[in-house]
């Protein structure tokens, strides 16, 4: 288990990045996630764009255990390594889990607009096929791609400042 | 005596148990609640998602729970159409079936998706242009022939059919139907009369989920209808210009109540044959000359003034039935003639629920300096990119009004 003596500043620079990177776009129908590094752990912020009334599924990654949530207890669930958010109207959804910050590229997620009946992976800006959220690994998708280039320049430019 | 009592209280128990109920309502009290709903969310995540073995609804019910608790607040529907029935609804409509063809485009105004709709009446396949959209749903024929195989075939929820148009025949299909399958919800509605037309627009957007669109469409038509009558209504009706307006057939006029009686009126007009009884009277033409209008209106676009609309880019058959009308035996009497203000309008933009843009055009016409800033056709083009989402540009294409 990692603690906050582990986060050095290049690992800071890289969760930051993966922050900003990882928060794709608003568009309709479509959910966001936002990681945070805390002492010992993870917040992640789910942001819901345009989805009154659906459901989320988050796959925990290995090595995380969940802690809680700020979305109430009726509309959670957690089983395993899956968590289920019912959302009738909220706008974010946060939870925190114990665990290594560098499992921050590992969650998968799947939603559905139980409107509209488009389904879509957490952290892509259009619907997609959802099945890609069971995935272990993260999914394929330009924000992952791009999150995960970026954070491998910033490692690269953080260790030749270094020299 | 008993034994018809007890035959009695078991039907009702049967039609009790027919009334249904609002989906994922777990305690059955007839208000699905935000936890009620939030569970079977839950159970149904659960059990498709994380290998739960909970009891779960299926994913249709739990669809139609969150239709309901998002437009209905978590109750049945009880609304009442234009012919006065009230209808309770339980589930959103998802299976349309559209006799009614004007309905379709006050449907398209407040954005319903087109994969909710299951068939439409032929005008409406007759024209690709215009509803590019509904080419492939089922043909039901129409109000005066319907295909009752086909429209049985696609299995509606629901049937629109004319308030007061054809009674007789919408009443046929309802019946015919309805013994057919008696699950199917029936609503008449007209979608062309501007007397009930913002109502039909607000029923329409509760019925169907489209709340939000409905007002937005309705704040654009209120513009339009109301920029007109604040002026219109400033004028006295003895000072009213008085027009004569003839539909697609020669001398076939409008009377008292007709919708295109109450169109003149709302454009600020005086119609000369209003006070017919009958509601599209044939009239004499010497009848109009006595009457002397100073505007005449044809409306072309069907019967024997087939042409014009947006499949048609042609003025030239405007301009032939200009010039007929001009050279009526007798009628260069008239003022209307005599001043160049003979108008031809396509049924398109004035005859169905388009009715507010014909109305716009008509003003202009009737008072050119009391509208000199109103521009119709800016109106027809908003129209079609914004509500009726077309990719369809009138500098380009389409004849629907001459002179302009």
């Amino acid at each position: 288990m990692l603690n906050s003596s582990i986060v050095t500043p290049k690992r800071a620079l890289l969760l930051c990045i993966l922050v900003v990177v990882l928060a794709a776009p608003a568009a309709a129908g479509s959910i966001e996630r936002t990681i945070t590094p805390q002492e010992g752990g993870l917040d992640i912020t789910l942001t819901v764009n345009d989805i009154p009334v659906g459901g989320i599924v988050e796959t925990l990654p290995e090595g995380c255990t969940w802690m809680g949530t700020d979305h109430p207890e009726d509309r959670t669930r957690v089983s395993g390594e899956k968590v289920a958010f019912a959302i009738i109207g909220e706008e974010t959804i946060t939870y925190q889990v114990q665990g290594p910050q560098d499992a921050a590229e590992a969650f998968a997620g799947t939603w559905e607009d139980l409107l509209t009946g488009d389904s879509g992976v957490v952290g892509l800006d259009e619907p997609g096929n959802p099945e890609q959220a069971d995935a272990t690994t993260p999914p394929s998708t330009p924000g992952f791609g791009c999150a995960a280039a970026l954070a491998a320049l910033a490692v690269l430019c953080s260790r030749r400042c270094g020299r | 005596m008993t034994r018809r009592l007890l035959l009695l209280a078991c039907s009702l128990c049967l039609l009790a148990g027919m009334v249904a109920a609002v989906p994922c309502d777990g305690d059955g009290d007839g208000t699905l609640t935000a936890p009620e709903l939030a569970t079977a969310i839950l159970d149904s995540l659960d059990a498709r998602y994380m290998g739960g073995t909970v009891a779960a609804p299926s994913l249709t019910d739990l669809q139609d729970a969150a239709f309901v608790y998002e437009h209905w607040d978590g109750r049945a529907l009880t609304i009442t159409d234009t012919s006065g029935r009230t209808t309770t609804l339980t589930r959103p409509l998802n299976r349309i079936a559209l006799f009614n063809s004007d309905a379709i485009r006050m449907m398209r105004s407040i954005g319903l998706e087109p994969d909710r709709v299951v068939g439409v009446a032929k005008y409406v396949l007759e024209d690709p242009v215009f509803y590019p959209e509904y080419q492939e749903k089922a043909n039901l024929g129409s109000v005066w022939s319907p295909d009752y195989e086909q429209t049985a075939s696609v299995r509606p929820d629901a049937v629109f059919l004319y308030a007061s148009v054809s009674e007789t025949s919408c009443a046929d299909i309802e019946k015919t139907l309805r013994a057919i399958d008696p699950a199917i919800h029936f609503f008449r509605i007209d979608s062309f009369r501007p007397a009930v037309y913002a109502d039909e627009v607000r029923t329409l957007g509760l019925l169907l989920g489209k709340e939000e669109e409905a007002r937005e469409f309705l704040a654009f038509h209120e513009d339009v209808t109301g920029t007109v009558a604040d002026v219109v209504d400033t004028i006295p009706d003895e000072d009213r210009v008085p027009v004569y307006l003839e539909t697609w057939n020669a001398y076939k006029s409008a009377g008292m109540g007709s919708g295109y009686d109450e169109k003149v009126w709302l454009a600020g007009g005086r119609n000369i044959f209003g006070e017919n009884p009958v509601e599209y009277p044939v009239v004499d033409p010497e009848a109009v000359i006595s009457r002397n209008p100073a505007v005449i209106i044809k409306i072309v676009g069907a019967g024997e003034t087939t042409f014009g609309g947006y499949d048609d880019d042609d003025l030239a058959s405007f301009e032939s039935v200009l010039r007929s009308i001009e050279n009526r035996p007798v009628w260069d009497r008239i003022k209307a003639v005599r001043d160049g203000r003979v108008h031809l309008i396509h049924s398109k933009i004035i005859g169905g629920p388009d009715y507010f843009i014909g109305t716009a055009y008509l003003a202009k016409w009737f008072y050119p300096d009391l509208f000199a800033d109103l521009d119709p056709r800016a109106i027809h083009q908003r129209y079609l990119d914004e509500f009726q989402r077309l990719d369809y540009d009138l500098d380009d294409h389409g004849t629907f009004v001459y002179p302009a």
